[in-house]
């Protein structure tokens, strides 16, 4: 088994750890239990800074705007302020510390490769300030603790988080024959209903019709957050009967009898189970870690895994693996920017994220440009994890990753920063021998390729090196 | 029309030939042609950009975001002062302005109104390509858009090939790249060879490094791409910060600041395209206007109907294209916003088949699915 497998499935191998007897057996272990969070500094919960939020947009919106509604200059100031205090600047910047933290340090790093697949099926894309204060908790609360249970538990938690629900806007979704739809005269909002069909379970493919979008709308009529004057819309998520839609709804051809906050479970369910749903999702894991187009044999031992253990994602996650191990050697992958990063971060001991001591915040100045590199160079190569454009999240597919600038951001990352990411006692070249001992087969012909510069340990010297081997085609491609 | 044929004569070194035996006239309707989309992401105030200055309603429900020195345009409409080029292009028949427009999307979402505004579809993320992406499809012009960013914009998503630039902080060395490319071999490794290629061949001004946050700079190789014969025909800019919910103020304002951003790139444009520039369109684009009443920020709110800046030769002349809807009351949109009376989709069509010398009938079929979109060619561009 090629030592790419590693990568494949993970992040490569870091300079004290060794390639496994049983690689499969190896990666295969990790997905049982769900590792515990590394990162030694200040892991904030999704509440405090879904309070944070709300101490930012209600002094934005109910209080600077109108308290300068004359004066732009000074209205840009205090808020400029106001984000200081309020962490906006901030967090985002931690969590993706914490993130970088867990992929590089993890016992199991297979488990994390997951983890950030399913952040992005379930995507939060870039919409309000959901990625300064609320899509790394997400990911850490809601997304994390569901792995080790069903996809359809995974899709409950999901549905009725609070930063789904912001992000998808079904609070403004009001059943028009409810209490306060009546007497407000509003409708319903499809957003969220439309990408559980089409994102989240069953897909286009199953076929379902505008009408069956607009009944899952009814649905989830009342899934909302609380308001108040102080929280504005971060308040918890409940089920206000007084919105919900009356009467029987009808999905995919299936009746839900009017039944309030009991239906969505009911629909949820039969979403999570649905056959298609099953292929649409096994096919998405296989395209992540298989190829970019799996066949029918890559993907049907996943479903039958899925099947036989009633969509257990232990059991699914066992599947794909033993799928990409199978596939290894006769199938081609390309990584998207932010693994790529991961895997030489964790491959050749980078110098990322900053110390936990030096991402300390004190909400008194704006974070500094250490504690903003890593997210600074996330958004360079393009690939800033919580700022995906739309809910479908970050393709797979390399034809998306792959353009001119998107290239050249790799080169440049690897040749002109990464050297300064070296830690002071891996400058040898001897170092960067063993790294790529350590994770390729075919080290011997990429130490050729960086042979002129072997003397060097210079900047400059590192960048001649690293430039090359981390763009090369067995680097950016599995 | 025969944009094959067309396409071949271009491609072909055959310049000398042609000069010999065709008149004049056919070698200026080859010269390529330029679309370069503006996307002003936030929410447009077509208001704040085109005041109307013939209706006193406008300045009695903004009372604090009043425009003084408004540069004249016609009897009823006004210019922003900070658009002084669109000012000067009018003088030359060269800028003109949509407004009452938008597409057809009334919720007041930035998410959903940017996703359609690019998908040109009617409901939010449900088409994966944009309509500039499938008219370039359509028309058969692959491998010519370019994108002044650094992800490639849903705009231009549905044709391959596409070109992007947003340069690095720092440069990349060339030697670096051929040793790279080098080592690229094999079926699997085409895309990302070809893609090399593209990097390969650039001109040496895109291989600088540059400020990416200087849209000047950007603004500036574009237009020097976009001057090549054998360069993109597309060339889309993005833009935000048009959501001033507050201090949006008049000539002076938040929403100034932004409109300083588009005359800033579109007067490079027209300085560095030289006479490419008449052969050029410059169409702006927004999820949706501003409300009309000023809210307690002295912002305004998210509407519907916003304007269409227009610029470039093959504009037929200038002038305030519009079905006024008026400002009463009741001719607002759910009695709030300026009313959208012309589906801005259909001046993107229009340009596109201007652009890509294409008929409006297929585009539109080919694009918008049919979707009733009249061919407002004749009136708004050179033909």
């Amino acid at each position: 088994m090629s030592l790419n497998f590693y990568r494949r499935v993970a992040f490569g191998l870091s300079p004290n750890e060794k390639p496994d007897k049983d690689p499969l057996n190896w990666a295969i272990n990790q997905l049982d239990t769900i590792p515990g969070l590394l990162w030694p500094g200040t892991i904030p919960t999704e509440k405090d800074l879904r309070k944070k939020y709300g101490e930012w947009v209600y002094g934005d919106r109910e209080v600077l705007r109108k308290k300068f509604k004359n004066d732009k200059h000074a209205y840009r100031k205090a808020k400029d302020e106001l984000r200081i205090k309020t962490g906006e600047r901030y967090f985002e910047l931690n969590e993706h510390a914490i993130r970088h933290f867990q992929t590089k340090y993890s016992k199991q790093p297979v488990f994390e490769r997951f983890w950030l697949f399913w952040g992005n099926h379930f995507a939060i894309s870039e919409k309000d300030f959901l990625a300064e204060f609320s899509t790394g908790p997400y990911q850490r609360e809601i997304i994390r603790p569901n792995m080790v249970k069903t996809f359809e538990e995974m899709v409950q938690s999901v549905t009725t988080s609070w930063c789904m629900i912001h992000h998808l806007d079904n609070s403004e979704s009001f059943g028009p024959n409810s209490k306060k739809g009546m007497e407000w005269g509003e409708t319903i909002n499809e957003n969220h209903a439309r990408e559980l069909l089409e994102l989240h379970t069953v897909s286009p493919n199953a076929g379902y019709t505008q009408e069956d979008v607009i009944q899952l709308a009814y649905i989830m009529t009342g899934w909302v957050h609380k308001w108040d004057r102080k929280n504005l819309e971060t308040g918890d998520i409940w089920f206000d009967q007084e919105m919900h839609q009356k009467g029987d709804k009808v999905v995919l051809g299936v009746k839900y009898k009017n039944d309030a906050k009991r239906e969505l479970a009911k629909v949820i369910h039969d979403l999570a189970t649905h056959p298609i749903c099953i292929k649409f999702v096994s096919t998405k894991l296989c395209r992540h870690f298989i190829s970019d187009e799996p066949t029918d044999e890559m993907i049907n031992p996943v479903i039958d895994a899925w099947n036989k253990s009633n969509g257990s994602l232990i059991e699914i996650h066992k599947a794909v693996i033993t799928q990409a191990y199978k596939y290894n050697e006769i199938t081609h992958k390309f990584h998207p920017p932010e693994i790529w990063l991961m895997q030489l971060s964790r491959m050749f001991d980078l110098n990322i994220p900053l110390s936990f001591e030096k991402m300390n915040y004190t909400f008194k100045i704006k974070p500094n440009n250490r504690q903003r590199q890593l997210s600074w160079i996330l958004r360079e190569i393009g690939h800033s994890p919580y700022r995906a454009k739309q809910p479908n999240g970050w393709s797979d597919l390399e034809v998306d990753w792959v353009s001119p600038e998107l290239l050249l951001r790799r080169f440049w990352f690897a040749s002109v920063e990464l050297p300064m990411l070296v830690k002071s006692g891996n400058r040898s070249h001897g170092f960067i021998l063993s790294c790529l001992k350590n994770n390729f087969e075919d080290h011997e012909n990429m130490a050729s390729l960086i042979d002129n510069f072997r003397f060097g340990t210079s900047d400059y010297d590192l960048g001649q090196k690293y430039g090359v081997i981390c763009n090369l085609p067995g680097v950016l491609k599995i | 029309m025969n944009c094959t044929r067309r396409n071949f004569l271009i491609g072909g070194s055959t310049t000398l030939f042609l000069s010999g035996y065709f008149p004049k006239i056919s070698l200026a309707s080859m010269q390529k042609k330029n679309l370069i989309i503006i996307s002003l992401r936030g929410g447009m105030d077509g208001l704040t950009a085109v005041p109307v200055i013939g209706d006193k309603r406008l300045k009695k429900l903004r009372k604090k975001l009043i425009l003084e020195d408004v540069l004249n345009l016609n009897s009823d409409f006004g210019l922003h002062p900070k658009l002084e080029i669109f000012h000067k292009l009018w003088q030359k028949n060269q800028a003109a302005f949509v407004h009452a427009t938008n597409i057809p999307y009334t919720g007041r979402s930035h998410f959903d109104g940017q996703n359609l505004m690019e998908t040109g579809a009617h409901i939010p993320y449900k088409e994966k390509t944009g309509w500039l992406g499938r008219g370039l499809l359509a028309s058969n012009i692959i491998g010519k858009g370019l994108a002044i960013s650094l992800p490639m914009p849903l705009l231009l998503r549905g044709v391959p090939q596409n070109n992007n630039f947003f340069p690095s902080p720092d440069f990349v060395e060339t030697k670096l790249i051929d040793q790279i490319y080098n080592e690229f071999k094999g079926e699997h490794n085409e895309l990302i060879k070809s893609t090399l290629d593209t990097i390969r061949q650039r001109p040496l001004s895109m291989q600088i490094a540059t400020d990416s946050d200087d849209r000047k700079k950007l603004a500036l190789e574009a237009a020097k791409q976009l001057k090549d014969q054998s360069g993109p025909r597309v060339a889309v800019f993005d833009l935000d910060g048009f959501d001033t919910h507050a201090a949006q103020g008049g000539v002076d304002g938040a929403h100034a600041d932004e409109l300083e951003e588009v005359n800033k790139i579109v007067t490079i444009l027209h300085e560095n395209l030289g006479q490419a520039f008449d052969n050029t369109l410059i169409l702006t684009l927004t999820e949706f206007g501003r409300t009309i009443k000023q809210n307690g920020g002295y912002g305004t709110e998210h509407g519907y109907g916003s304007a269409i800046l227009m610029a470039g030769g093959l504009l037929k002349k200038s002038q305030v294209y519009t079905d006024w809807p008026g400002l009463k009351k009741k001719e607002l949109f759910e009695g709030r916003d300026l009313n959208s009376t012309i589906d801005s989709r259909a001046v993107y069509n229009s340009a596109m088949s201007i652009c890509f010398n294409q008929d409006p009938e297929f585009l539109r079929k080919e694009v918008f699915w049919g979707d009733e979109l009249p061919d407002l060619s004749q009136e708004l561009f050179k033909i």
